[in-house]
């Protein structure tokens, strides 16, 4: 946590100098964007540098988890830089407003993943169940395997389909896929409770026999529930990724030609 | 219903050796250092002819072929039949000419190279390196292949050797004591050995006199001496007092030598149950007799603690217990009793060092620099005991992470790959890092037993007791002499299994190895894959050191050697 506090000073100084620095030159009558601009490009280009580190492990280029507080805390400060250049929250004119959703989605998407990536380690740990992401299409079916032919074990063994009707009803439904995937990922409990219901209401309908059966259908739905939890919110540590790194790559395209422009047009 | 029936399974079911014909037990008998056993010592269901039959096999060595090597670990013994050996005196042989694999780190362009030299297709292999590097000699035999020295004679030239004729017993000290080979020893001519697995060995100590003297005097000789001359509290001692101590010591082994085969069988076991099961070697309340000293292996401390026993730490190589309680018994204290249980944690050696002893050579010197000003010998004995004491006021809840890492055997780790799953977000950059430094192919997976929010993932642990490197044909897996990992010579794995079959933590792959194309490379006569073992390494070649850890970007996964993990609520620390 102490490290934190350091990234955060170096980071407000930082943004302290450069603000000063474009009061200094706004007075003097030269254009300050030109300071905040080139200071906001820096830190654009550290943040970028993030993804290549992580694309070189055989390198010795700092451990990761220090690149990923510099990266935290430069997108913060990137924030504030940005509103420092452009001087509004919402710039006029056309491209840079295009700049501007881009930055913000990148900002906002890179906030989310941050939050995401303290808030659902926790909350998979407490599922006390752990799985390979890429596994889990594996592990789904095996369950559905063995529900299915539980109850067609039941079926065969006690002579009623009291089971098979409820499984091919409601629960087959359960087990086909990843199911209350939103739910999950707000971290409710509608799966747990659909579970409870549907293995409760069945019960006061079947025998001795076949309240066995029930049982391991229902200790199945609930290893399945706690795997569907493990998808959704691993889903979406993986796949956020998929929006703030396109985004930040058309962020740092646009830059690119804002600057070019600026050099042909401007200067 | 059908009732499945087996005859009860045998000792002997496996013989070590499946060639041992009756002409060749026949044979054995007749050489004089067997010769002179007392056969009728042995009680009938543990025959010698049946120890030879089984726990023995005759082994045929050219000139040349490396017999073991230094820093190996074995577990058998051998008795030179005919021809001359070998042995290689301190300094040694290069590592390199015993089919060691060179460790040189990489440096910055070596690294940055690996960004475009790196085949697509993972575990590629360039066979011509084989042909050229290995040093391997096949054998006839599956899975017993022989590293040799191409050049015996320049070999004797440049090193101090000594010589071993028909009738010497080698290797049989670190067979018995789970320790490293202290030295090389090769065929000089070609030679014929009878090679003793261990537990025969066992038996041949157990029940007939003669080797039991031979083998106890050549430990007392070779090693015990020096051992307790390195332990803290035998130090001050010079040469006579020591080798009295060494004298009166007395050396016991508890546990199963092949912890490693039951440890899998027992993991669904009644935890309860499994420590109950362990062989006691001190119990709680008992008087003490002597000081308890781990010389290998891993000890379970415990109390009693309601209906069952609540593991409080471990005792490890180096490590000892009981002194504390005999010096209060010889200041005069009454009722100084043991405070806890220390059992055996799969297989352990221990050394008694009996009261009398400690009360002539240990605590005269106490004494005697207490009343110099000093309580160094004192402070010494309270630190070491103090390690235990601290932890009888511990709760349930605080020790449960500790009592879980004894239970799983995961103190046998160095390096663990020690997880916090409070803070990985499942993002597999160590696992990407791990695949870009090592052929495209992880060494490791991360997955594996969690306790609360603590995983130990499937990657080397780099064990204090590596039971993977026992048996190895061509010791092509070893201990690196640098650093202390243990690594494998992929250029003289012959890809047999024995160190997958062995590791008790599933920790080792085997994998078959590709072309450039990355097409499996076939065995020419069966038309097979041809297959290597794989492990975690800890980027011995790497200047980032383990990509894994160096890749995390939550600092969620650390490399721990659990001897020095200290379990707080927040985290582990100790590192």
């Amino acid at each position: 946590m102490k490290r934190v506090w350091g990234y955060i000073a170096t980071a407000s100084l930082f943004f302290v100098l450069i603000w000063g620095w474009t009061l200094q030159v706004d007075s003097s009558l030269n254009y300050p964007e030109f300071i905040s601009g080139g200071a906001l490009f820096f830190v654009i280009l550290v943040l970028c540098m993030f993804n290549v580190r992580k694309r070189l492990p055989f390198l010795p280029l700092w451990p990761a988890h220090k690149w990923f507080l510099l990266h935290s805390v430069s997108g913060f400060l990137a924030l504030f830089l940005f509103w420092l250049h452009a001087d509004v929250l919402w710039p006029k004119g056309l491209y840079v407003q295009i700049l501007a959703v881009l930055f913000y989605g990148t900002t906002l998407s890179g906030v989310l993943g941050l939050i995401m990536e303290k808030i659902y380690p926790n909350l998979l740990t407490r599922v006390g169940l752990e799985c390979i992401y890429e596994r889990i299409p594996r592990d789904l079916a095996d369950i559905r395997n063995k529900a299915e032919n539980l109850v067609l074990e039941c079926t065969e063994k006690t002579g009623s389909d009291t089971l098979a009707q409820h499984y091919f009803e409601t629960l087959g439904w359960f087990f086909q896929r990843p199911r209350f995937i939103i739910n999950n990922i707000f971290g409710g409990q509608n799966a747990q409770t659909w579970v409870m219901q549907q293995c409760s209401v069945l019960e006061r309908f079947l025998n001795e026999a076949e309240r066995d059966y029930l049982d391991q259908i229902c200790v199945l739905a609930e290893t399945k529930r706690k795997i569907d939890f493990h998808y959704s919110l691993q889903t979406m540590l993986k796949k956020w990724l998929l929006v703030h790194v396109p985004l930040a790559a058309a962020v740092m395209a646009m830059v690119i030609w804002h600057i070019i422009v600026i050099q042909v047009f401007f200067i | 219903m059908t009732i499945t029936t087996q005859s009860r399974p045998q000792r002997w079911d496996q013989p070590f050796g499946s060639e041992m014909t009756d002409a060749d037990v026949e044979r054995l008998l007749g050489v004089p250092e067997i010769q002179a056993i007392e056969a009728d010592k042995f009680p009938s269901r543990i025959s010698l002819e049946g120890i030879l039959r089984n726990d023995a096999r005759i082994m045929k060595y050219k000139a040349g072929d490396i017999v073991i090597r230094e820093g190996d670990y074995g577990n058998s013994a051998f008795l030179v039949l005919n021809g001359s050996l070998r042995v290689v005196l301190a300094p040694g042989l290069p590592g390199e000419m015993l089919g060691r694999r060179k460790i040189q780190k990489k440096n910055i362009w070596q690294a940055l190279k690996q960004l475009w030299t790196q085949k697509t297709s993972p575990e590629f292999r360039d066979i011509q390196r084989y042909d050229h590097k290995s040093g391997l000699r096949e054998s006839a035999v599956p899975g017993s292949s022989h590293v040799f020295l191409q050049d015996v004679p320049a070999v004797l030239d440049s090193n101090k050797t000594a010589v071993l004729e028909g009738g010497a017993l080698f290797g049989e000290l670190a067979a018995l004591g789970r320790t490293p080979r202290t030295s090389t020893i090769f065929a000089e001519t070609d030679s014929e050995l009878l090679e003793i697995r261990w537990q025969g060995l066992r038996e041949l100590r157990k029940y007939d006199q003669g080797w039991r003297r031979l083998i106890d005097q050549r430990y007392r000789q070779n090693a015990l001496k020096a051992h307790l001359g390195a332990t803290s509290i035998f130090s001050h001692l010079d040469g006579d007092d020591l080798q009295e101590v060494a004298d009166n010591t007395l050396f016991e082994t508890y546990g199963t030598f092949d912890w490693h085969l039951s440890y899998k069988k027992l993991q669904g076991q009644d935890r309860i149950e499994g420590v109950k099961d362990e062989p006691e070697i001190f119990q709680q309340g008992a008087y003490p007799d002597g000081v308890l000293m781990v010389r290998a292996g891993f000890a379970r401390v415990s109390v009693e603690r309601g209906n069952g026993r609540q593991t409080i730490t471990y005792l490890g190589a180096g490590e000892f217990y009981g002194a504390d309680e005999i010096y209060r018994s010889w200041k005069g204290e009454l009722d100084v009793g043991l405070k806890v249980t220390i059992s055996a944690l799969g297989y352990v050696e221990v050394l008694r060092v009996p009261s009398k002893t400690i009360e002539k050579h240990l605590f005269a010197y106490w004494e005697s620099e207490r009343q110099g000003g000093t309580r160094v010998g004192e402070m010494k004995s309270e630190k070491r005991s103090g390690r235990i004491h601290d932890f009888f006021d511990q709760t349930l809840a605080e020790g449960a992470l500790q009592e879980w890492a004894v239970q799983e055997r995961f103190v046998n780790g160095t390096q663990a790959m020690l997880i916090n799953l409070d803070k990985c977000v499942r993002c597999d950059d160590c696992v990407r890092a791990c695949a870009s430094t090592h052929d495209g192919n992880p060494r490791f997976v991360r997955h594996g037993k969690t306790f609360q929010n603590w995983m130990v993932a499937n990657a080397c642990m780099h064990c204090a007791d590596p039971v993977c490197m026992i048996g190895c044909p061509t010791g092509a897996i070893h201990r690196s002499l640098s650093g202390g990992m243990v690594i494998i010579n992929d250029d003289t794995c012959i890809g047999c299994e024995t160190c997958a079959n062995s590791c008790p933590y599933s920790n080792i792959r085997m994998v078959s190895i590709n072309d450039e194309n990355g097409q499996h490379i076939l065995d020419p006569q069966n038309h097979k894959p041809i297959v290597k073992a794989t492990k975690c390494d800890l980027c011995a070649d790497q200047i980032t050191g383990p990509a894994c850890a160096f890749a995390c970007p939550h600092e969620a996964l650390k490399r721990v050697d659990f001897r020095d993990v200290t379990w707080t609520g927040e985290g582990v620390g100790g590192q």
